[in-house]
């Protein structure tokens, strides 16, 4: 139709607003998610990399108050602004969403098959009937065996890695343009992790949906994504393509928190290697960088003014950080 | 299941035979004597002889061991002995009464939920705003009304002042209507509660924002994803304030001039008419098992979460 990327986030503010405080999680963050592309998030928790994906689709805790600003637009639209019942109508259906815990993201008393068969019912106006065997279809598509069985029973009767299954079942139960992945493997066996990526991975590309997967997993983010955004205190620090970003990381955060996995040849039982410092608590402001006061390559202008994100030697990666850019254009 | 159900019903027995011992031993040591009540029934002036001889016409002089298990090997075979006062078998008396309680507890359950379930979601859909501000308010106000008064302002208002329905008597459903909303009144306002805070538990789960994700609404959230999940609860609830509506039965029927087991007990009570007291107490108990059956059967079939430890 056009050339617009299905997903373009430019410049978002949030800002929550709670009977007791008031939040800024995420902080003039852009980035762009084109079709069959998939695009990573990485930040430690608090980084607000989930508010920043669930805020403008309206899925806030109800007492809330969620202020956005600057623009996000989907599949052409502007998704800032609409009314609930505009919004209402992107979710599940051209966006689909998948959690970090299928332990309790199921609802418990409800046949997992009733639960995948009312989005179709919902959103591709079929009759159950006709929603019962979709569901059928999706659940053989998510890997599941002795599928006729595993829509009738309910959540607790499934292992971890079925139940995300079937709430990935679920999440492309619309036909979705965008995948929304939050932490997906994150509260899954290790052994099972593996598996439900590879689905994941292989769907999107199958399908050829956008995804956005969230994660604070270096691996994850190295095997499934072609792009990267990492999230400090709100902020975006670096973006770029994954290959870049990972090999030559300019960030001095992104540095460390590559620098942070173990690698196979650390000796047996050594320390771990962490970021010093601990992570800023989200409301309290910042005049400069957020990283500063646990950057190694600080300078007193760092506490000054906010770095903007700038392009690096490499026109594809933006790095948000004074330091690396005055090299940059010093050499 | 079956299994499930057996071992119940074994427990219910047992749990019925010591209610019935109890309910004996209350019964026994309560003061005053029935003999020199019914001597003077008889019209004889109660010389200490002749309460003597009717204490020994109806078996007070036995031991209590041999009433007790002369009693109970009747009452399996359906006889509860002869009313003291009347003169009357007490088990020819009591089917019509049964269903006259019975009458009152079920339309009262029905009334119970369907007003508890209603003010309950007229808080959950519009929380913390005015509709859930008049049902909690009203909550508050049923549930601290005494039962008596209740029936006296539903005569009051709609039998004196609007003449709707009748004021007393056991006849046809308007007259049911006035008992049942009585008796209804209490457990309806504790069930609104149990709705209304149920599902606003489940609204806030986690499986909610599930929901959410798929692009329902609010409205079908709340009837598909959070409503299954507090009928346990509530059927749990619900099977506590019907067992207590046996209690609530010897206020209301009394007032209504219901016919019923509740007035039979308390005419009983008041006359130490033992064999009458002793059967409507066991009639009692053994309601209140089975109710407690129901509920544990019901939560079975509700809660699939619990139906699996039993499968």
């Amino acid at each position: 139709m056009h050339d617009e990327p299905l997903l373009n986030v430019s410049n978002l503010t949030v800002d929550l607003l709670t009977a007791k405080a008031a939040v800024r999680p995420v902080d003039g963050v852009s980035y762009t998610v084109r079709q069959g592309e998939c695009l990573a998030i990485v930040g430690e928790s608090g980084s607000g990399k989930t508010v920043m994906n669930f805020a403008p689709l309206g899925l806030m805790p109800t007492g809330v108050t969620t202020n956005l600003s600057g623009s996000v637009r989907f599949d052409g639209r502007e998704l800032i602004g609409l009314p609930e019942s505009e919004i209402r109508k992107v979710r599940g259906k051209s966006i689909g969403f998948i959690f970090q815990d299928p332990m309790s993201a199921l609802n418990p008393v409800r046949r997992v098959g009733r639960q995948i068969a009312e989005m179709a019912e919902l959103h591709l106006k079929m009759t159950p009937r006709a929603a019962e065997e979709r569901a059928l279809e999706l659940i053989k598509l998510v890997g599941i065996s002795d599928p006729a069985a595993r829509l009738r029973q309910f959540p607790h009767e499934l292992s971890g890695g079925l139940r995300q299954r079937i709430v990935i079942a679920i999440a492309l139960a619309g036909e979705p343009k965008l995948l929304i992945a939050d932490e997906p493997t994150t509260a899954l066996d290790v052994t099972v992790q593996a598996q439900i990526l590879r689905l994941l991975k292989d769907l999107q590309r199958r399908l050829n949906m956008a995804m956005v997967l969230i994660t604070h997993d270096m691996g994850v983010v190295a095997g499934a994504a072609d792009n990267i955004v990492v999230m400090y205190a709100a902020r975006a620090a670096e973006r770029g393509p994954v290959d870049k970003v990972l090999v030559t990381p300019r960030h001095p955060y992104t540095r460390g928190l590559i620098n942070a996995i173990p690698r196979r040849e650390d000796p047996i039982g050594s320390e771990f290697r962490g970021l010093p410092g601990i992570p800023p608590t989200l409301g309290a402001p910042f005049k400069g960088c957020a990283f500063a006061p646990r950057c190694e390559l600080a300078i007193p202008a760092c506490t000054a003014s906010r770095p903007p994100l700038a392009r690096s030697a490499d026109s594809a990666v933006v790095v948000a950080c004074a330091v690396v850019n005055q090299r940059k254009a010093a050499a | 299941m079956i299994h499930f159900i057996s071992k119940r019903l074994r427990h219910s027995l047992v749990l019925l035979f010591m209610a019935s011992l109890v309910c004996f031993t209350l019964v026994v040591s309560a003061p005053g004597n029935v003999a020199v009540l019914i001597a003077e029934l008889r019209g004889a002036v109660a010389t200490p002889g002749y309460v003597e001889k009717v204490a020994e016409e109806i078996g007070l002089h036995k031991p209590l061991l041999m009433r007790y298990a002369g009693w109970l090997g009747d009452a399996v075979r359906g006889d509860f002995g002869i009313s003291y006062r009347t003169g009357q078998e007490v088990s020819a008396d009591l089917p019509k009464r049964m269903l006259v309680t019975g009458t009152l507890i079920v339309g009262s359950a029905v009334v119970a939920t369907l007003l508890g379930l209603a003010l309950g979601f007229l808080g959950a859909f519009w929380p913390y705003r005015l509709p859930d501000r008049v049902s909690r308010g009203l909550a508050l106000l049923g549930a601290s009304t005494p039962t008596f008064f209740v029936g006296a302002l539903m005569i009051y208002g709609f039998s004196v002042t609007f003449q709707l329905f009748p004021s007393f008597g056991f006849g046809g459903p308007e007259s049911w209507v006035l008992p049942w909303v009585t008796v209804a009144v209490l457990p309806a306002a504790v069930l609104s509660r149990v709705v209304r805070v149920g599902l606003e538990e489940a609204m806030a789960s986690p499986f909610v924002l599930t929901a959410k994700s798929k692009g329902l609404g609010r409205t079908a959230i709340l009837f598909r994803d959070a409503l299954p999940n507090i009928i346990p609860v509530f059927i749990n609830a619900l099977g506590t304030q019907v067992g207590l509506m046996t209690a609530t039965a010897i206020i209301v029927e009394p007032l209504f001039a219901w016919q019923g087991v509740g007035d039979y007990f308390l005419q009983g009570v008041k006359f130490r008419d033992f064999m009458v007291v002793q059967a409507c107490l066991l009639i009692f108990l053994a309601f209140f098992i089975v109710v407690n059956l129901i509920v544990d059967l019901a939560v079975l079939m509700t809660d699939p979460r619990v139906r699996r430890q039993w499968s």
